[in-house]
């Protein structure tokens, strides 16, 4: 059953920011990416980096994983370069009272 | 009466010709040659050489600060302790510019690919030549009818220069600069190397060509090579390396990227004989779309220390992966040679052959990994990987990973490990042949089913090599 959980107040992530959060055993990245945000596992699917520790690339909408390099859409979850090729799990983002949602299962 | 020598004295013995043999080199007449060691100066002032587009220079010193944060690996071998990155120069530009014709290229580069036999491998054999020379590739030529079909083989700093969309497009997109510690120091000073494009539907019928070698004391040599094979389209790269001995080590570390797309097929064949001393740090990674079809054929003779374990990434269904390898380890050599196939789609398949022979206290290791992820059903793979012992001071080792996340697969590996045993010298001496010929005939015919793959001048230099580490091996 989806479920709806608070992030932050819009405010507190602002472009070529983010941030991890946690919900139950789920950690999820969440960017801002040049205004839009965007919500995806925070687990790279090569050998499990932290995402959110990596570079976003605010013009390619792009998340690079600190170990060892592969580069994340952030739209999609889908690895753009190796050696990651599974696409990680990606989350609607909802933005409501000027607070950053997320929807999740 | 023949002496009979002790076995230390054998063992001496054994390749003392070897400066005499591959071991020349010309007087040292370069351009710039930077220090020893590296900073961000040196990379700044590679770039600042080449008349890099911005994106580059800020690729390179993105990738030193991943190279300089990063320890060195602790796996592997334990000779990669004796790597001091801090004695290594890191650039030399040989001449001005690549030459277009045999002509322009300098007289002493020139003798230095006469000894080698280039030209002449050229002319008979070859669509195209790319001789790196140190750190810059000095000529380049691709015959006319596969430029009129749209083939593109250049130097990779050529390549850049002049396809620059195509370059940023797919490079670092297989081996990304913090894909490793070695592919970090790759990235930040790359220099030379090849950059090859197929376009749809093309066969290039002759293999393209490359001869890399290294003749400065103490430098490395960090060639990117970069090979994309649009839908359809099939090329064979060859690249060969041997280089001058010296008393202190030389450092080459490549990185190499394939690509082939739907339907395409590349072949990649490497025959190195690198002097003693160097430590050979190779990046090699393919990927392999629907239908594709990529081979690394990968022949490992000399240096010091080889870790090399070329990988295909078969992403799309029915990809095809093949990897043989050999490794010959002589004495005070490790070879750390094998492969790695990761089916990520279904019904994909895939081979790899490993072989390595070790003599006179040499350490072969196959190190290999198979990966089959979850929903690739219908995949098969076989590996399967030999060793033969020449003495009793040598070691094999066998490294294999094989992770299977889905049921519907078939997998087979296979290890064997033997020695040339006495009944198999008796047999062939009782028919009159002499025991080194006869040794040499067993190490020939286990090597066999890999060098018949091989390009021709290439299988019958292979097997000069062979023969070589094999003088004198038994006593």
């Amino acid at each position: 059953m989806p479920q709806v959980i608070e992030v932050c107040p819009v405010d507190q992530l602002g472009p070529g920011e983010m941030r991890l959060v946690e919900w139950e055993d789920l950690e999820i990245g969440v960017f801002n990416c040049a205004g839009t945000v965007y919500a995806i596992e925070d687990r790279c699917s090569h050998d499990n980096g932290t995402l959110v520790e990596g570079e976003l690339d605010q013009e390619a909408c792009t998340i690079e994983c600190p170990r060892h390099g592969s580069l994340f859409d952030l739209k999609t979850g889908k690895p753009l370069t190796l050696p990651a090729y599974v696409p990680v799990d990606t989350y609607p983002v909802i933005i409501e009272d000027e607070t950053i949602k997320l929807e999740v299962e | 009466m023949a002496v009979e020598l002790t076995e230390n004295q054998r063992l001496a013995a054994i390749n003392a010709d070897y400066e005499e043999r591959y071991g020349f080199h010309d007087a040292e007449n370069y351009l710039y040659k930077a220090p020893k060691g590296l900073n961000r100066e040196i990379v700044e002032k590679i770039s600042e050489f080449k008349s890099e587009p911005q994106w580059m220079r800020e690729f390179r010193l993105k990738a030193l600060d991943h190279f300089l944060s990063r320890p060195q690996p602790a796996w592997g071998s334990p000779l990669l302790a004796e790597v001091d990155y801090d004695d290594i120069h890191y650039f030399v530009r040989a001449s001005e510019k690549p030459g277009r014709s045999w002509d322009d290229v300098p007289e002493d580069v020139k003798r230095t690919f006469d000894r080698l036999g280039i030209p002449e491998a050229e002319r008979k054999f070859l669509s195209g030549v790319g001789a790196q020379y140190e750190s810059e590739v000095v000529y380049h030529q691709v015959r006319e009818d596969l430029e009129k079909q749209g083939v593109i083989f250049k130097d990779m700093d050529s390549g850049l220069r002049e396809h620059e969309d195509i370059v940023r497009e797919y490079f670092a997109s297989v081996i990304p600069p913090n894909d490793n510690k070695l592919a970090a120091l790759n990235s930040a000073v790359w220099s030379g190397g090849s950059f090859v494009y197929v376009p749809e539907g093309v066969h290039v019928e002759m293999p393209l060509q490359a001869y890399f070698r290294i003749n400065t004391e103490n430098m490395g040599q960090f060639e990117r090579t970069l090979i994309i094979a649009e839908p359809g389209s099939y090329v064979h790269y060859v690249e060969g390396c041997t280089a001058p001995t010296y008393s202190s080590s030389s450092l080459h570390s490549a990185v190499v990227e394939l690509i082939a797309k739907p339907g395409a097929r590349i072949r990649y064949t490497t025959v190195q004989n690198w002097s003693t001393n160097v430590f050979n740090l190779v990046t090699k990674r393919a990927v392999a779309h629907e239908d594709a079809t990529v081979e690394w054929v990968d022949c490992n003779l000399g240096s010091r220390l080889t870790m090399k374990y070329p990988s295909v990434y078969l992403l799309g269904e029915r990809a095809h992966g093949e990897i043989l390898s050999i490794a010959f380890a002589g004495k005070g050599q490790h070879q750390d040679a094998g492969g790695k196939i990761i089916h990520a789609a279904p019904n994909t398949t895939s081979n790899i052959f490993a072989k390595s022979i070790s003599k006179d206290g040499g350490r072969g290791s196959y190190r290999g990994l198979l990966e089959i992820a979850k929903g690739a059903h219908g995949a098969r793979s076989k590996v399967v990987c030999d060793a033969l012992l020449l003495d009793e001071h040598s070691r094999s080792d066998t490294y294999p990973t094989i992770r299977i996340g889905e049921d519907d697969v078939n997998v087979g590996h296979e290890a064997t490990v033997s020695k040339v045993g006495d009944d198999q010298l008796f047999y062939l001496m009782s028919h009159g042949i002499p025991e080194d010929e006869a040794s040499k005939l067993i190490v020939n015919g286990f090597i066999e089913p890999i060098t018949k793959e091989l390009p021709m001048e290439y299988a019958v230099e292979m097997n000069r090599l062979i023969e070589l580490q094999m003088e004198g091996s038994i006593g």
